[in-house]
């Protein structure tokens, strides 16, 4: 794959573990060592409870698309469009929500409710960023009437 | 409950504007001493009255494209004028006149100018297109490190899945969403400083280029040049004043999650503000007689619509079909003077607040609201939001 275009993250204390985890295509976020609430983006405090013990959980199973966009602007020179844009959430992971491009349909396939495999792409300044795979079958309605885990 | 709100301490005192238009040849610094000297002579005061001054937003923000209000300490010193308040703020700019309100309300300040000079028509022609967002930083810091580097390079982009779950929780169309830029236009229309001001239809709207769907070039505001100065005075002064304009409630709460991409619901980004606003007022939304509430994306103003009161949640979309409600002559006219879609992009409600005001003081000519009592103000910017009710005075 080529890189995408786009801005590259700055990576700070909170969010190393993050940036490093996506090179390897892993999706990390943060679990409160207390509650067991997780947390994104990471803050090294649990949104739940405020503890600072936390430690990091890889989120591996399918995500539902809590909502999308398709781009068709070309924002800065070298931007191939239209892509869609995702917001993906997990039944099984609340409080966790990531943003990212949409592969393996057409952009104008993207729908709310549809089931995603977690991916990575490469994205700018060398940096494997978030994207996600439409599943090839429907989405399981989860997320397409607000209840998605929250 | 009337007289320990502070707000009820302060008034709007007076409303200036420099030439606006697509490009304005002259620089933001110029842009903003029109204004200010427009706007003090409106509040029928003398530059040696002012003892405050504002800008939004303040100078961390200088690096954005077409963000051009001039040093403050250089404006101060051109106008040559002595300050016992200023500010140069983002975070909290709920209002342009809240600030400032808190300032004469608490004796810090008798005369505060807030400004809010843009020139992104001209950043946007010289950039070949309307830039990025934050792309002239060579890396995306904070919250935009989720949102620059997978691609949501635009608040538009950041902002169309909320419209696009909007739309699809309460089956609310683009047919229905076209009437707020088309009834915007018909306002501009009547607006000699509006930017576009020729007929826009439902058919030209969705006949126009997708940016991010749902959201299309119409939902989009419109990239400017141009400075809105107000003047905010302690309300002991009013009798010096030409024709000040009572703030009777305002409000600007951050609730939910704070950020684009996180926002449990956007759609409801200005409820928790509105509530707010009208715990401090015995008006009702019934009571407004004029509606100037933000649009920097049309949804924008759908969503105010349904957070004040003015329908209910999903309806928005049938409240504002066929344009007759929120027109001219009808239960809630909109956007009087075209809004940022037609009007042009002077941000984070200062266009909206300097017709507020004309429209109270019965100043606006073609376009005024006959016997205007009462407006609303709202002004958001994602997850900043601010809501106020102003009125005549009596
Ligand atoms: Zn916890």
């Amino acid at each position: 794959m080529t890189a995408t275009v786009g801005i590259p993250p700055a990576v700070t204390e909170e969010t190393a573990a993050f940036w490093e985890a996506a090179a390897e295509g892993r999706l990390l976020v943060e679990r409160c060592a207390g509650c067991g609430a997780e947390s994104f983006p990471p803050y090294g405090m649990c949104r739940a409870c405020r503890s600072r013990a936390v430690e990091h959980v890889e989120i591996t199973g399918r995500g539902h698309v809590y909502s999308f966009t398709v781009n068709y602007q070309r924002w800065m020179p070298g931007l191939e469009v239209p892509y869609a844009l995702v917001l993906v959430e997990w039944a099984d992971h609340p409080g966790v929500r990531v943003f990212g491009r949409l592969r393996g349909c057409p952009p104008e396939d993207a729908a709310v409710g549809m089931t995603v495999e977690v991916g990575f792409e490469p994205g700018p300044g060398g940096y494997a960023v978030p994207s996600f795979v439409a599943v090839a079958d429907v989405g399981d309605g989860i997320g397409g009437t607000g209840d998605g885990g929250e | 409950m009337g007289g320990e709100l502070f707000e009820r301490r302060a008034v709007i005192s007076g409303v200036g504007q420099s030439a606006i238009g697509r490009q304005v040849d002259r620089s933001g610094f110029q842009l903003t001493l029109d204004a200010i000297l427009a706007a003090v002579a409106d509040a029928g005061l003398t530059l040696d009255d002012v003892d405050g001054l504002a800008m939004f937003p303040g100078g961390g923000k200088a690096n954005v494209p077409g963000y051009a209000n001039g040093d403050l300490y250089e404006i101060q010193d051109a106008l040559r004028i002595t300050t016992s308040w200023r500010q140069g703020i983002v975070e909290g700019m709920c209002l342009p006149f809240y600030g400032p309100a808190m300032a004469v309300a608490t004796g810090q300040a008798r005369h505060v100018v807030i400004w809010r000079t843009v020139k992104e028509g001209s950043a946007a022609r010289n950039a070949g297109g309307r830039p990025a967002y934050g792309s002239t930083n060579p890396t995306a810091a904070g919250p935009l490190a989720w949102l620059l580097p997978v691609g949501a390079l635009s608040p538009v982009c950041q902002i169309a899945p909320y419209a696009t779950r909007y739309m699809h929780e309460y089956g609310v169309t683009r047919e229905q969403l076209a009437w707020i830029p088309v009834t915007q236009r018909a306002h501009a229309a009547l607006n000699p400083d509006a930017v576009y001001r020729s007929p826009l239809t439902v058919e030209d709207y969705l006949a126009s280029r997708m940016i991010s769907t749902p959201i299309c070039l119409y939902d989009c505001d419109v990239p400017a040049d141009g400075a809105t100065a107000i003047v905010v005075s302690a309300a002991e002064t009013a009798a010096d004043l030409r024709a000040p304009v009572a703030i009777e409630a305002m409000a600007g709460v951050v609730d939910g999650r704070p950020s684009w991409e996180q926002w449990e619901d956007m759609g409801r980004v200005g409820y928790a503000t509105a509530a707010a606003m009208w715990a401090r007022t015995d008006l009702r939304p019934a009571d407004v007689d004029v509606a100037e509430i933000y649009d920097g994306f049309a949804i924008e103003a759908v969503w105010w619509l349904e957070a004040m009161g003015f329908c209910g949640p999903g309806e928005a979309g049938s409240f504002v079909e066929g344009g007759k409600r929120i027109g001219l002559g009808g239960e809630l006219p909109m956007n009087t003077w075209g809004g940022q879609l037609s009007g042009g992009r002077l941000h984070a409600a200062f266009g909206h607040t300097a017709e507020a005001v004309r429209q109270l003081r019965g100043e606006c000519g073609e376009r005024q609201v006959a016997g205007a009592r009462v407006a609303a103000v709202t002004s958001v910017g994602g997850y900043e939001a601010g809501a106020a009710l102003l009125t005549r005075m009596p």
